[in-house]
């Protein structure tokens, strides 16, 4: 199973609003939307990995930090994104990460 | 294309992250029974959803991609008859060009351009045409720009004919213009005296092409006409506008340019906020230009209530405070709790709101290869990550980030 990380997201999430609509039309069951969110956790795992070849470095101060069930959670404050390209500011930004060393953690379910 | 390499690769992911799942996912549903018109709805909805986010730039559906390209050749038609109409008017002017291009029955906007050298300075082409367009835009739909006069001040005097056949003359203020010439008035007057030549001369077959009344139509700003004397050339053209704004008397071209000769003559320069007091007044003898002195309109009250003097409202005020504290003193108790709880009900802070309100968090959702501390100095190093900031998606591969606690 790949983390499931990647459902709140632009992508995840327009593509879980969909199922929603299409179950309460009973045009598909909820076993198969949780079927579908599977298959997209899986491929959006694989693209990230695979296709994406670009690099951004940021800088910022750090409001916040956690770090519980092998995920961290940070809030930072005044934050510069910077691409080759270009440059993106922001006041808060909240980062979700988890653990990307080892890929047989992520199919272990009970420990 | 050199262009693609910098370009986004957010839509092309995303699209193929689709197309993988809808791909495997076809099978499943197949396996459940369900049509496959409901997994081409499932795509559909999909991508409407991702489209309107506005999320990702140059995410299109195929569909879309050919709907765009049909949009895209029309607009570059029309974009093509406008640059072209642009670069007429950023020609570099000799003295004085006067342009008369063929009338078409349907219009793409002409523009009758009187230029001098003095315009040069004040106004560039660009601006000219910009602000010639923008006010042609203005107008009212129906109602197209028949010919756009520049004249020698920079304000724009628009023919249009109306649908019925009637023809006006709407002059558009501007007074950012006003101002720079007011700066130099010694160098301004005298090319302007030869200038009002074109302006009667572009006029003249306009007199002629009059079928019937020609009115004069005054926004109810500050007006600028090319004459010698600004401000007199004001007062001229409102007479001229109340005269026209009265019912059954129209005035003709013919007259205004003589009233801009008469203008000429004058010398003696008025403040504009007279002009602007000769506006309000309508009703006023077209023959001479009126004497300077005009009170300007009176000012009527109109905030809050109908209050009179201060006297008297002292009075009432220091009587009503006076029977206030009789009553506190009197009930005590009751009055004070009514009065307490409408003043605790303000003190509640609501900035909670502004924080929870904002319309996008910025989320970074990724994985982390390593996060490091030393004191207060953290060291960040992500991959395979999805941002929205801004409202927009970013990816990365890697990401290396430092802050301070």
């Amino acid at each position: 199973m790949a983390y499931q990380l990647y459902r709140n997201t632009t992508l995840g999430n327009s593509l879980q609003e969909s199922l929603d609509e299409l179950i309460q039309t009973q045009q598909i069951t909820p076993q198969l939307a949780l079927q579908v969110l599977l298959q997209f956790d899986k491929a959006i795992n694989t693209a990230l990995a695979n296709r994406v070849r670009n690099r951004v470095n940021f800088r910022g101060s750090l409001n916040t930090y956690r770090f519980c069930d092998n995920v961290w959670t940070f809030v930072l404050n005044d934050v510069e994104f910077r691409e080759v390209t270009d440059l993106v500011k922001v006041d808060k930004v909240k980062i979700v990460a988890c653990d990307g060393k080892s890929e047989s953690t992520q199919n272990k379910v009970d420990k | 294309m050199a262009s693609s390499a910098n370009s986004n690769p957010v839509p092309k992911l995303y699209r193929s992250v689709i197309e993988d799942v809808i791909s495997e996912v076809r099978e499943l549903f197949l396996d459940e029974g369900v049509d496959e018109q409901v997994l081409l709805e499932l795509k559909t909805l999909w991508e409407n959803k991702l489209l309107q986010s506005k999320a990702v730039e140059g995410f299109h559906t195929e569909e879309q991609a050919a709907l765009q390209a049909a949009q895209q050749q029309q607009q570059q038609q029309q974009q093509v008859q406008q640059v072209q109409q642009v670069q007429q008017v950023t020609q570099p002017a000799q003295a004085q060009q006067v342009i008369l291009p063929p009338p078409p029955q349907q219009a793409p906007q002409q523009q009758v351009i009187v230029q001098d050298s003095k315009i040069l300075q004040h106004m560039s082409a660009t601006g000219m045409s910009a602000a010639a367009t923008a006010a042609t835009l203005a107008l009212p739909a129906g109602v197209a720009p028949y010919q756009q006069l520049i004249t020698s001040q920079g304000q724009i005097l628009q023919v249009v004919r109306a649908p019925n056949g009637t023809q006006y003359i709407i002059q558009q203020p501007q007074q950012q213009i006003l101002l720079q010439q007011q700066m130099q008035p010694g160098g301004v007057q005298a090319p302007v005296i030869q200038q009002v030549r074109p302006f009667t001369q572009v006029l003249a077959p306009l007199q002629g092409g009059l079928p019937q009344q020609t009115g004069v139509i005054i926004q109810p700003q500050q007006i600028v006409l090319a004459s010698g004397n600004k401000v007199q050339g004001n007062a001229q053209v409102m007479q001229a506008a109340g005269m026209a704004q009265q019912p059954g008397q129209p005035t003709t071209t013919a007259a205004l340019v003589q009233q801009l000769q008469q203008a000429q003559g004058a010398a003696a320069p008025q403040a504009q906020p007279q002009a602007q007091a000769q506006a309000q007044q309508q009703a006023q003898p077209q023959a001479q230009p009126q004497p300077q002195t005009q009170q300007p309109p009176m000012m009527l009250q109109v905030d809050g209530t109908g209050d009179t003097s201060s006297e008297e409202d002292e009075d009432e005020e220091e009587e009503y405070d006076e029977d206030d504290e009789e009553e506190k003193d009197k009930d005590g108790g009751e009055d004070g709790q009514v009065e307490e709880e409408p003043l605790n009900s303000g003190d509640d802070v609501s900035d909670e709101e502004d924080q929870e309100l904002f319309d996008t968090e910025n989320v970074v959702v990724c994985q982390y290869d390593k996060i490091h501390r030393s004191k207060n100095k953290w060291k960040f190093h992500l991959k395979d990550g999805i941002m929205n900031l801004n409202g927009r998606d970013y990816v990365f591969s890697k990401a290396i980030g430092d802050a301070e606690w």
